[in-house]
């Protein structure tokens, strides 16, 4: 199966940038999310704050790639942060406890505030 | 703007068409300006030339029957006479039309009248003098005037003649020199018309057939497995959209052969994977396990792994993240490390921080696995596990009891998933089955199945079912779970679905949990 698209919004804020995926984040449209944080380390821009608000739906994919992101945000001296007000995704992140040692809160700007130094 | 092929050769033949109607025309155009000489010559200056001599015959005869007369007089050579003027009256009135020229008309009108003037001594002096038997002045002017006419119409004939001669003479050169101009026009246009049929004819056909021989070409280099040979035609009409399809073809023919290629790399790992995952449980007095699995796709990320030794029994159900080989690579790397450590005497605790590690130092930053390690005393019904941030097991009661729910989640102390943290977590959870308790052990496919509209089957969803389907047998329960997870899918299952059910069958024993923190472990949803 071709790989579908899922939209991404890029906004620059001071000191980090906000991504903002619209769609469901499954197995066939992680690579997008994938893609997308890549290149903000590829553009030296490695803190981040994915905004989960237009995700109605992620499955363990869609997790694993916002994993893989804060590991390398981290390798590459930044850090990954994640705005979210969605119980079903605040739920997978407490039962797979990634919500423990990564910034998660409602607003972006709360969000960014958690990024470790 | 696209040439058709079909207005190509629809052009080619009306062009050729074209040619041939334009020979036609000249042909035709041709023999029409060659019949007018014709004309010319046989309905004017021949028959003119018949006319004028028969004039002049006329004439002499005229004065040959008036002079016999004279000599001899008959009446039979009168009436020759007579008729002779007759025939020469009906002579001149043919010729009129005949002579088309301003010069041959005068000379017939100078013979016309001295024809009269030769009528007008015969019939006024002649004729009158011999009547009254005075014929040797009768004679006289006959000789002095009449002669003189005969012998000036005789010129006139005689010159008409030769301007009627000159007349078929000059026709003949005409036809001559326009038969000449004929054969060259027709010969040049002829000439003309098949070189510019054989270009069409050959030019045409011979481009239109060079690209249909490459596209032959390529459909054999096809038939022998070579899928790469190009096909580039630029000539604007149904042969280069053929050649742009085929292109499309190669390529998809192309995708279907490494798509084959994958499906015998896939039907390898499955294989393989089969194989590793448990494909017959041992028996376990006094605890019944009833597995389910139904994967997505050949391979998947779930697997169960059980191993009983005396009255413990071992039960770990797993996920890998992802589908597909991917997640099904991460399965075969926690099952082998969980298998080897548990072979070398590893209790629970080491065997998942080795898995942590494995997973850690083995798979890309993108996956994780989750999993549910449980150790059940089929004497007890002593239920130890340590959650690795996978779905909680749901315990479904043996029978209502007063005040307490029938089935709920066994939310213990949460740790974290593996092949991610470096420290996941390892607390315990501990529960007491009784007799007829059932212990289900499941992956997320059941709770993160989507329905058409986007909702997911959900922890509710899931509980309540369970809850309904309890007075069945295990193996029904799963069966029915699955169809009802399917119907609401609308038969659109993107990730595998594990189920596991642990029945203690054992002696009754008294329902008691404790967990390391002393906090309460299980905690229902509803």
């Amino acid at each position: 199966m071709a790989q579908q698209k899922v939209e991404i919004q890029v906004e620059d804020h001071e000191g980090y940038r906000v991504l903002r995926p619209t769609g469901d984040l499954d197995v066939y449209t992680v690579g997008s999310l994938r893609d997308a944080l890549g290149k903000m380390i590829e553009d030296d821009s490695p803190k981040v704050v994915v905004d989960l608000d237009g995700v109605p739906f992620m499955d363990s994919s869609g997790l694993g790639a916002l994993m893989g992101g804060v590991r390398r945000m981290r390798e590459a001296g930044g850090d990954l942060a994640v705005a979210c007000t969605r119980e079903q995704h605040l739920k997978l992140f407490t039962i797979t406890g990634f919500g423990e040692g990564v910034s998660i809160a409602p607003t972006t700007e709360e969000a960014a505030k958690g990024f470790t130094e | 703007m696209r040439l058709s092929l079909r207005y190509k050769i629809v052009g080619g033949f009306g062009l050729l068409l074209a040619l041939i109607g334009l020979l036609g025309w000249v042909t035709l155009s041709l023999f029409a300006s060659l019949r007018s000489v014709q004309t010319e010559v046989f309905d004017e200056a021949v028959p003119g030339l018949v006319v004028a001599d028969g004039i002049v015959r006329s004439y002499t005869a005229q004065s040959a029957a008036v002079r016999g007369y004279l000599i001899n007089p008959r009446p039979e050579l009168l009436e020759q006479y007579e008729s002779e003027t007759e025939t020469s009256a009906r002579l001149e009135r043919r010729a009129r039309p005949l002579l088309s020229s301003p010069s041959e008309q005068a000379l017939m009108a100078d013979l016309i009248r001295a024809g009269r003037a030769f009528h007008e001594v015969v019939d006024e002096e002649v004729l009158p003098r011999a009547a009254a038997g005075d014929r040797t002045l009768a004679f006289s002017f006959l000789g002095e005037q009449g002669d003189d006419a005969i012998s000036t119409i005789e010129t006139l004939g005689a010159q008409l003649r030769t301007a009627q001669a000159q007349v078929m003479s000059d026709s003949e050169t005409e036809l001559s020199r326009r038969s000449t101009q004929t054969l060259i026009t027709l010969s040049l246009v002829t000439v003309g018309a098949l070189s510019i049929g054989v270009v069409l004819a050959i030019v045409l056909p011979r481009r239109l057939v060079s690209d249909l021989g490459r596209l032959v070409d390529a459909t054999r280099a096809i038939g022998r497995g070579d899928l790469d040979q190009r096909v580039d035609i630029r000539s604007g009409d149904e042969v280069e959209e053929l050649a742009r399809r085929f292109g499309d073809m190669q390529a998809g023919l192309k995708r279907l052969q490494q798509l084959a290629l994958q499906d015998r790399e896939l039907e390898i790992a499955a294989s393989i994977q089969r194989n590793l995952l448990q494909r017959e449980l041992p028996k376990t007095p006094g605890v019944r396990l009833v597995p389910l699995q139904r994967q997505a796709n050949l391979v998947g990320g779930d697997w169960y792994d059980v191993e009983a030794d005396g009255d413990s029994l071992t039960v770990v159900v797993g996920d890998a993240s992802g589908k597909g080989i991917g997640a099904a690579l991460l399965a075969t790397v926690a099952l082998s490390v969980l298998r080897a450590e548990r072979g070398q005497g590893a209790g629970p605790r080491r065997i998942i921080e080795r898995a942590n590690e494995a997973l850690r130092d083995v798979i890309d930053p993108d996956s994780f696995t989750t999993l549910i390690y449980a150790q059940v005393d089929s004497a007890t019904g002593e239920a130890r596990w340590l959650n690795m941030g996978h779905p909680p097991p749901f315990l479904l009661r043996s029978e209502a009891s007063p005040g307490k729910p029938r089935g709920l989640y066994l939310e213990g102390p949460r740790n974290r998933v593996l092949g991610w943290f470096e420290d996941p977590g390892l607390e315990e959870t501990v529960a007491r089955l009784t007799r007829g308790d059932r212990l289900v052990l499941y992956t997320d496919g059941f709770l993160e199945a989507k329905s058409p509209d986007g909702e997911t089957f959900g922890e509710h969803r899931f509980a309540e079912a369970l809850m309904r389907l309890c007075a069945l047998e295990p193996s029904a329960i799963e069966e029915e779970l699955v169809r009802e997870v399917e119907r609401f899918a609308a038969g659109k299952l993107d990730d595998d679905l594990t189920m596991l059910i642990v029945e203690f069958q054992g002696a009754s024993v008294r329902e008691s949990v404790t967990t390391p923190r002393g906090e309460e472990p299980w905690h229902s949803k509803r």
